[in-house]
């Protein structure tokens, strides 16, 4: 594994430019209540090509967060499959995808650095190339001097940042991101959101972005995939061709308050 | 600013340990408390010294303390043991933890008569009684701790591909820990009570039987002192767990 982060990777294996980096077949996803059987994901097919930002949107209860869940092997689909990087998803896979949650879920009895590396401990690598590696990653994320803070010693902004730096550990070439600044006030969300895209832009990860702002979902996106509510369909895929870097006065452009509407319009008719 | 405020709270408590001593000794000699019953500490506290120092007294205390630890040692493995198997299994959780809670209840001196019954009056018998008053608390505290693990860790590590036996070493274990010693400290607590309230009632050695002569020959002096020890010696295990589960849960509080 490189250490150096300085240096973008597109790819740690060898592949065709036309492979997409998650190919999602015929995702259909049932589960049972006390009332009977709800179908939550009705045949999703998606193909995301690598390096891409994607954003998935849809009302609340549509499935978006179960999709990802799936993409990230934690749920097991009812019928259909995920390829990332060719080759099928059957379980956790943290070498071809990182997560993030929306809780930062960080282990309190672990300090910054050691939050960060916990993937690489889990995969047995030694402690100091490990630490050395989350150490660059908390620098990254702008952490720097906070390395052996507990999380209780940190803010909000702060704990989801070191939950980015954690997703990032590995290097995986997918970021599966769960509503990551949902529970982030307006000011911390916008300046992670942009940490995020400066990051993102030295790496150029495939970043499934699953989000209920619509503003932060223009902002970050190269694509937003509208999901209908229950059961969960593509409604569309919307293609956000504002340049980048993105900055903030686009927020306030006519096509991103467009852009912003067309999405809003179909998610409207939905609830 | 710390620092100070640090030294008047020991100051004060060092002044209320003083003020209970001394209103003590004047109730007990100015008649308030008939100093028969109620001897001042100007006689109990010499006469703590003079307990510790005595072989025959000592040996008494000894054997408490043995009973207590081995009690301790058989309850913990075997109360944390059962309490992960209820948590664990569905079946089992339902279908036994009720009762746990049902028998944690009752008071469980009702039951020495039938130990005494099932294990005489010996060591034995003391051992078996703590084991039996620890062994709920601890069920319960260990169930409890299970539950306490946050599922949204538990799923962050299977997402990063840690084995079973990683998320019990990295999870489990370290969100637990705190929680079961908390249990364990409390089921020391009673394990004490229950060693100490077995020997008072039938036995020829150890502490409870010392006061219970002492209590029935009028040996007030002895009787207090023998219970300042008593006192001591359980704070010393409370603390000592306590400091424990303080370090292990260092990252719940402050």
């Amino acid at each position: 594994m490189s250490l150096d982060l300085a240096e973008p990777r597109q790819a740690t294996a060898p592949m065709t430019p036309e492979q997409p980096a998650i190919e999602i077949q015929g995702i259909t996803h049932r589960y049972k209540t006390g009332r009977g059987e709800v179908l939550a994901l009705k045949d999703i097919n998606l193909s995301i090509a690598p390096g891409r930002f994607v954003g998935l949107v849809g009302p609340s209860g549509c499935g978006k967060s179960s999709l990802l869940m799936m993409m990230a092997g934690l749920v097991r689909p009812s019928e259909g499959k995920i390829d990332v990087r060719g080759a099928p998803i059957t379980g956790p896979a943290p070498d071809r995808l990182g997560v993030v949650f929306q809780e930062a879920s960080l282990l309190p009895w672990r300090t910054a650095l050691e939050n960060v590396a916990f993937p690489l401990k889990l995969r047995g690598v030694p402690r100091a190339e490990r630490e050395a590696r989350a150490e660059q990653l908390l620098h990254l994320v702008g952490l720097k001097g906070f390395e052996n803070r507990h999380p209780h010693e940190l803010s909000g902004g702060m704990k989801q940042r070191v939950a980015i730096a954690r997703g990032f550990c590995q290097d995986p070439p997918v970021l599966l991101m769960d509503e990551p600044f949902a529970a982030l006030d307006e000011q911390t969300r916008m300046t992670l959101g942009d940490e995020l895209l400066r990051i993102w832009d030295q790496h150029r990860k495939t970043v499934v972005f699953v989000t209920h702002g619509l503003t932060e979902a223009v902002y970050l996106c190269d694509e937003v995939v509208v999901l209908s509510g229950r059961p969960g369909e593509v409604l569309a895929r919307i293609e956000i061709d504002l340049p980048r870097p993105r900055t903030w006065e686009m927020m306030a452009s006519e096509h991103f308050g467009r852009l912003r509407e067309q999405i809003w319009s179909l998610i409207r008719r939905q609830s | 600013m710390r620092a100070q405020a640090d030294r008047r709270v020991s100051l004060a408590q060092g002044a209320a340990v003083l003020a209970f001593f001394l209103l003590w000794e004047a109730a007990s000699r100015s008649g308030l408390a008939d100093a028969r019953l109620l001897p001042p500490p100007s006689i109990v506290l010499p006469k703590v010294v003079e307990l510790l120092a005595d072989e025959t007294f000592r040996r008494h205390l000894v054997i408490t303390i043995q009973e207590m630890l081995l009690a301790g040692l058989i309850a913990a493995p075997l109360g944390i043991g059962i309490g992960l198997a209820l948590a664990e299994s569905p079946y089992l959780g339902r279908a036994f933890k009720p009762f746990f809670h049902f028998v944690a209840a009752v008071p469980k001196s009702v039951f020495l008569p039938v130990f005494i019954l099932l294990f005489g009056i010996g060591f034995g018998q003391k051992v078996a009684f703590g084991v039996f008053q620890a062994l709920f608390v601890l069920v319960i505290a260990t169930s409890a701790a299970v539950a306490a693990v946050p599922e949204e860790l538990l799923r962050l590590a299977r997402a990063n591909g840690a084995t079973r036996r990683q998320i019990w070493v990295e999870i489990h274990w370290n969100a637990m820990l705190p929680l079961i010693l908390e249990g364990l400290r409390l089921g020391m607590i009673f394990n004490i009570a229950g060693v100490i309230f077995a020997e008072m009632y039938v036995s020829r050695a150890g502490l409870g039987q010392r006061f219970s002569t002492w209590g029935e020959s009028f040996r007030m002096p002895e009787l207090f002192a023998g219970v300042l020890i008593a006192a001591g010696l359980s704070i010393i295990v409370n603390e000592t767990l306590r400091a424990l589960e303080r370090r292990a849960g260092a990252w719940r509080t402050s």
